[in-house]
């Protein structure tokens, strides 16, 4: 049997995951220009609340899903309003941020461990009652299906959002300058909330994702935001679209990377990559 | 009445006083000039005055707002201040007319969220940008007009502001004679429409052909300020130009 249709598939579902976390984690940074690292929990918070209100209190799957995607972004929003703001407002340095952020993180991560227990949890009732399809050769199930459409319509609509609307119009300024967005007017603490908002609300439906396509844990975040930074700055970090191209090639590169060698060596292949970008294409693919 | 007065204004960094006990007032509805050699401390004095650098000593007086010894950047469009950069500060990546619009958004994000422009925003954006001659170019991204155009370019953006008060920093600087008559143009119709104008200019002719009043700064201080004609003459004047 060709292997390769089955490659491609994978390639495209892993691409699809980093690429929610990629254009969101950008989104931020755009914003901010800091590096958020509490933006990994967030999918691990979108997950447990599906877990929570999904399974354990027996909603119904899509409702519990929107309530996720809404306590992360919420989340997000406060994180913002009350650290990272008042950090920015006495002028706090890009480090700063980064350990307040790696801690909220920590601290994000331990509770929901201490509520949930560390143990790996489903989403789904059983085992293998997803329904599947075959697209030339290459078999997928419906969350991956899901997995790809959710990254498609998520990075679509945030291009069309920040390029034609008078709010993303905001948004692009205050990524461009801050100070000068300021003094003509713009709110730009409102707008920076609003984007952790999004950007949040984007990385909890990443983990939701998962968490139905594989299963969940506490720490899930960590290693989706080191592969959705990765993705980020080979595309070209605070990019959307870089975020999305850099996603995707991850997803392939891992993918293929692993036909001839044990698929441990995932991790290893995607930080190869990230340190050839390093080197040789530092502002990434679309030269941020 | 005086729109914007300092009193004792000072501002220092580090070592350097860059302005130093600085008591001026702009009148309201004039053309007023501020000239001074090169680190005398004019753009510092914009840039306390906007906002984006706070002072040590000293207050300021805006419009109706008293005694400010903080000032907001985010407050500088509710005192009617509007400014430009003497290093052009434009969004680059987006493009002219987009640096326009952002600036006529309305100021409540909820209702702009996933509003596009209606054809009176894009009116008034065609307006400010035929006034800079930059209509043609309005789907170029920002960064890669000319310097010229750039130049003319924050000069639009300041005036689709619509605010009381123009801080200008050096708008004619490395212009084209063309590009310099619009320039000053539009600096006069702001003041047949009322508005205050203080300008940064190193030319004495510009000084001279549009402005009321003078203000000479040397190191931070007050040197000399009134009619430019009888200022510009005066010795110190010269000599502070000039070098001793
Ligand atoms: N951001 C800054 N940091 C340190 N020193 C500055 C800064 N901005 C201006 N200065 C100093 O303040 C003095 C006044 O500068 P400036 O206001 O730019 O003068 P001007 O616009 O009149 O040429 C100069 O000595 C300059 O070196
Ligand atoms: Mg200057």
């Amino acid at each position: 049997m060709d292997i390769i249709p089955q490659i491609i598939a994978n390639s495209i579902i892993a691409g699809s995951v980093y690429t929610l976390i990629a254009v969101s984690f950008n989104l931020i940074y755009g914003a901010t220009k800091f590096f958020n690292i509490t933006h990994g929990v967030m999918t691990a918070i979108g997950a447990y609340a599906v877990f929570f209100f999904g399974k354990q209190m027996g909603l119904s799957v899509w409702v519990a899903v929107l309530i996720g995607v809404l306590i992360a972004g919420m989340i997000g929003w406060l994180l913002d309003r009350f650290i990272y703001r008042p950090l920015r407002e006495k002028k706090a340095s890009q480090l700063a941020l980064l350990v307040a952020s790696l801690g909220a993180f920590t601290v994000l991560q331990a509770l929901i461990a201490i509520i949930f227990t560390s143990r790996f949890q489903t989403l789904t009732h059983g085992v293998g009652v997803q329904k599947t399809f075959e697209i030339a050769g290459g078999i997928i199930t419906q969350t991956q299906v899901l997995i790809v459409i959710a990254a498609l319509v998520v990075t679509a609509g945030l291009m069309f959002f920040l390029k034609c609307t008078r709010f993303g119009k905001a948004v692009r300024a205050v990524s461009d300058d801050n100070e000068v967005s300021k003094i003509i007017g713009i709110n730009t603490d409102r707008i920076i909330g609003i984007i952790f908002f999004i950007g949040s609300a984007i990385a909890g439906l990443a983990g939701i994702l998962v968490g139905f396509d594989t299963a969940i844990e506490p720490t899930m975040g960590l290693v989706l935001l080191l592969k959705g930074v990765i993705a980020a700055i080979v595309g070209g970090i605070g990019s959307i679209y870089g975020g999305a191209i850099g996603a995707l090639l991850l997803g392939f590169v891992e993918n293929f990377g692993i036909i001839k060698i044990a698929s441990e060596w995932k991790d290893a292949i995607a930080f190869g990559l990230l340190i050839l970008f390093l080197i040789f294409r530092p502002r990434g693919i679309v030269r941020t | 009445m005086s729109i914007l007065e300092t009193k004792k204004l000072t501002k220092r960094f580090d070592g350097v006083v860059a302005i130093n006990g600085l008591s001026i007032g702009i009148e309201a509805e004039t053309i007023t000039g501020i000239v001074g050699p090169n680190g005398s401390g004019k753009t510092t004095l914009i840039n306390v005055l906007s906002g984006m650098l706070p002072f040590e000593n000293g207050s300021v007086r805006v419009n109706n707002a008293e005694n400010l010894r903080v000032i907001r950047p985010r407050n500088i469009p509710l005192y009617g201040i509007t400014r430009t950069f003497q290093n052009i500060r434009l969004f680059e990546q987006m493009t002219v007319l987009d640096n326009i619009m952002v600036v006529l958004t309305k100021r409540n994000v909820f209702s702009a969220l996933f509003e596009r422009h209606t054809a009176y925003r894009l009116k008034q954006a065609e307006d400010v940008l035929r006034a800079v001659n930059l209509w043609e170019k309005r789907n170029d991204l920002a960064i890669n007009l000319s310097y010229g155009q750039r130049k003319l370019l924050e000069i639009a953006r300041a005036l689709a502001m619509q605010s009381d008060i123009f801080l200008l920093d050096e708008p004619f600087a490395g212009l084209f004679p063309e590009m310099v008559k619009t320039v000053s143009g539009i600096i006069k119709d702001l003041k047949d429409h009322r508005k205050t104008v203080v300008l940064i200019e190193h030319n004495m002719n510009l000084i001279r052909e549009l402005c009321d009043h003078v203000i000479v700064m040397d190191g931070g201080v007050l040197l000399s300020q009134g009619v430019p004609e009888r200022v510009l003459a005066e010795k110190k004047v010269i000599e502070a130009y000039l070098g001793k």
